[in-house]
């Protein structure tokens, strides 16, 4: 800071010039008056920073100046100059806000210490003031970064493609995006701050994101996607896929926040992309067919010849061999156009209450008589806990069927002429409620590239004996059930086929329910 | 009864028409399920003429093919190859079997494709036995 510029006030004139050569030669700057009122011109003209002015003076005295500089500007510091004894005007003076007295006569020492006080005040009050300028700066521009960080949050919720809901710890909805709107359709400007989560969500959900919110109290972690059909208070029906996330603030309950993707388009393209897939896989199948339906012809062919030969030579048996040939053929028709209705529709399980373990127990039957001719040991497994359950009991038959001939088949592929073979079916449990069925040979097994193109339309490894629909269509009805089918193959080993279905899969926007 | 025909064919159906042909023509059949069995029967009944399918389980009629036609004793024995199989992809595995094992075995002189007519199937067989 520079040297600061004195005022030296006295009626005295011998007085004032002696304390300015003084100060001067101690490097401070000066200026004099003669009076108050001249005082009070200089202070205004050249603005000093201290002012020290003798207390009594004709006309305006030093107590009378000390309020008018105040009062101009209260940051100046004002030295007074007083006789001994003068009580009541020290007093005075202290109220109007002097910084500091010195008696009559000056001595430099007494006005150097007053100079220097009054200086470090100056000092302080300038730090002070830089520092506080600072401080607001500071300020405004961190406020200036909240300001647009709050912006770009704003906009983020904002422009979001997932809709966006969030609740305070009163349940009342603070974020509520346009996607938001969209979906529920309802204005925004009708449910912020207005709407609890009971008025917006129907009151299953509202129930399930309250209890959620409860679950998540202890535990932080973030839930994953789930989805669901959506039904909106306007009876909507929409397919999302959702999330929700609990918001703390130091172990303290402060809200929730929901996401929701609205699936209805990825749906419609899903399905339309299975639909056409399977088109296509109808197209790849003709060629394949007219093959299987080339062999079935020569079974009809040849049985029809067997049964010529009967009636022409009045053979009983031949009638008998040649017709069972043909009756076979025909159930391979029926068969084959069966697979092919069920591949190419599209179909909703009819799920009712029924029993695994008895399904497994009748296709055991069927194909008992097969197995016993090529020396085949068919065994299950049931898991006698499993008892009823919502299934397609359609679907369960299907599918097992065709596992365990195609196990049989896998079974006289194999070349080993020591094995006793086996196919076993088996049931159980999985530990969230699908009921699970194991079907595992110890036939030929499967190379890589075999597994590769199992669920390949009209691949088959069975040479003409197979359509390359058995697998397709089994995977299909499984899929439909929402379950999965897994395989666990080793050339020359056997293979193990596992399929799980989930209990009542048609009802999966009910699972809020449990 | 005439000469004795083995037929070689899994299929059940197959075999009853193949051998109703063959009785038919004053032949005398004889069945095998696969070519294990086929072997069996060659090597105990010494028939005039085999009749093989190509797909089976347990020894295909590949196998059984080669097996005939690389045993000094057997590979007299004519074959008639009748099977679903196209004789381009029969030749094909022929090649890659003659690759792997290095050793040539003669192409089938009659190769039969399914489905065949009974006089077919006969005039083949008196072209093999006369």
């Amino acid at each position: 800071m520079s040297t600061n510029k004195i005022l030296i006030v006295d009626d005295e004139q011998a007085i004032v010039r002696l304390l300015s050569m003084s100060l001067k030669s101690d490097g401070y700057d000066t200026c004099t008056a003669a009076s108050g009122e001249e005082a009070l011109d200089v202070f205004e003209k050249q603005s000093p920073d201290i002012v020290v002015t003798d207390i009594k003076m004709p006309g305006m005295d030093g107590l009378e100046l000390l309020k008018r500089i105040k009062d101009l500007d209260p940051d100046k510091e004002v030295i007074i100059v007083t006789g001994h004894g003068d009580i009541d005007s020290t007093i005075t003076a202290l109220q109007y806000g002097a910084s500091d007295f010195i008696n009559k006569p000056v001595r430099d020492e007494a006005l150097a210490i007053a100079l220097e006080r009054a200086q470090t005040k100056i000092r302080i009050r300038e730090q002070l003031a830089s520092y506080t300028q600072d401080l607001e700066e500071k300020v405004a521009e961190a406020t200036v970064e909240i300001r647009r960080k709050s912006n770009f949050q704003r906009l983020l919720i904002h422009s979001s493609h997932d809709a966006i809901v969030a609740f305070d710890q009163d349940w009342q909805i603070v974020v509520y995006n346009p996607e938001a709107a969209r979906i529920f359709e309802k204005r925004p400007r009708n449910v912020l701050n207005k709407m609890t989560i009971d008025e917006l969500y129907p009151p299953q959900l509202a129930a399930f994101f309250r209890s959620e919110a409860k679950n998540k109290v202890h535990d932080r972690g973030e839930m994953p996607w789930k989805e669901m059909i959506l039904e909106t208070r306007n009876n909507k029906q929409i397919p999302v896929r959702y999330a929700t996330s609990a918001l703390h603030e130091k172990e303290e309950f402060m809200g929730i926040v929901n996401f929701f993707q609205d699936l209805t388009e990825i749906k419609r393209l899903e399905k339309e992309l299975i639909q056409s897939e399977r088109m296509a896989a109808i197209g790849q199948t003709v060629s394949g067919l007219a093959h299987y339906v080339k062999n079935i012809l020569i079974g009809l062919k040849g049985g029809s010849y067997v049964v010529n030969v009967g009636f022409q030579n009045d053979n009983m048996e031949k009638i008998k061999t040649g017709w069972r040939t043909i009756q076979k053929n025909i159930e391979r028709v029926a068969n084959l156009t069966q697979d092919m209705l069920t591949y190419s529709k599209e179909r909703t399980p009819e799920v009712e209450l029924c029993s695994p373990n008895e399904i497994v127990t009748e296709v055991k039957d069927l194909v008992l008589d097969v197995a016993a001719a090529n020396d085949i040991e068919i065994t299950t497994r049931c898991d006698p806990d499993l008892g009823q359950m919502w299934l397609d009991p359609g679907t369960v038959h299907r599918a097992l069927l065709n596992l365990v001939n195609n196990a049989m088949d896998a079974c006289l592929q194999e070349e080993d002429p020591d094995r006793r073979f086996k196919v076993e079916i088996r049931t159980g449990k999985t530990d969230d409620g699908a009921a699970v069925f194991e079907i595992e040979d110890n036939g030929c097994g499967m190379d890589d590239q075999t597994r590769a193109k199992l669920f390949t339309p009209m691949f088959s490894s069975k040479g003409g004996k197979g359509t390359g629909l058995g697998l397709l269509v089994t995977k299909k009805l499984v899929e439909e059930h929402r379950g999965t089918i897994d395989i666990d193959t080793r050339l020359g080993y056997g293979s193990m086929f596992t399929i799980t279905l989930p209990e009542r899969p048609e009802t999966g926007r009910d699972e809020n329910d449990k | 009864m005439g000469k004795t025909i083995l037929v070689v064919d899994d299929d059940p159906d197959v075999r009853s028409f193949v051998v109703t042909v063959l009785e038919e023509n004053q032949y005398t059949p004889l069945v095998a399920c696969d070519g294990v069995e086929g072997l069996e029967m060659i090597l105990k009944h010494q028939p005039d003429l085999v009749i093989l399918d190509v797909l089976m389980p347990r020894g295909s009629g590949i196998r059984l093919y080669r097996q005939l036609k690389t045993d000094d004793a057997l590979k007299t024995v004519p074959v008639i190859m009748f099977t679903g199989i196209a004789l381009r992809s029969f030749l094909k595995s022929q090649k890659a079997l003659e690759e792997f094992k290095g050793e040539k075995v003669p192409e089938p002189d009659i190769y039969l494709e399914k489905p065949v007519e009974p006089q077919e199937l006969v005039d083949a067989i008196r072209k093999k036995l006369a």
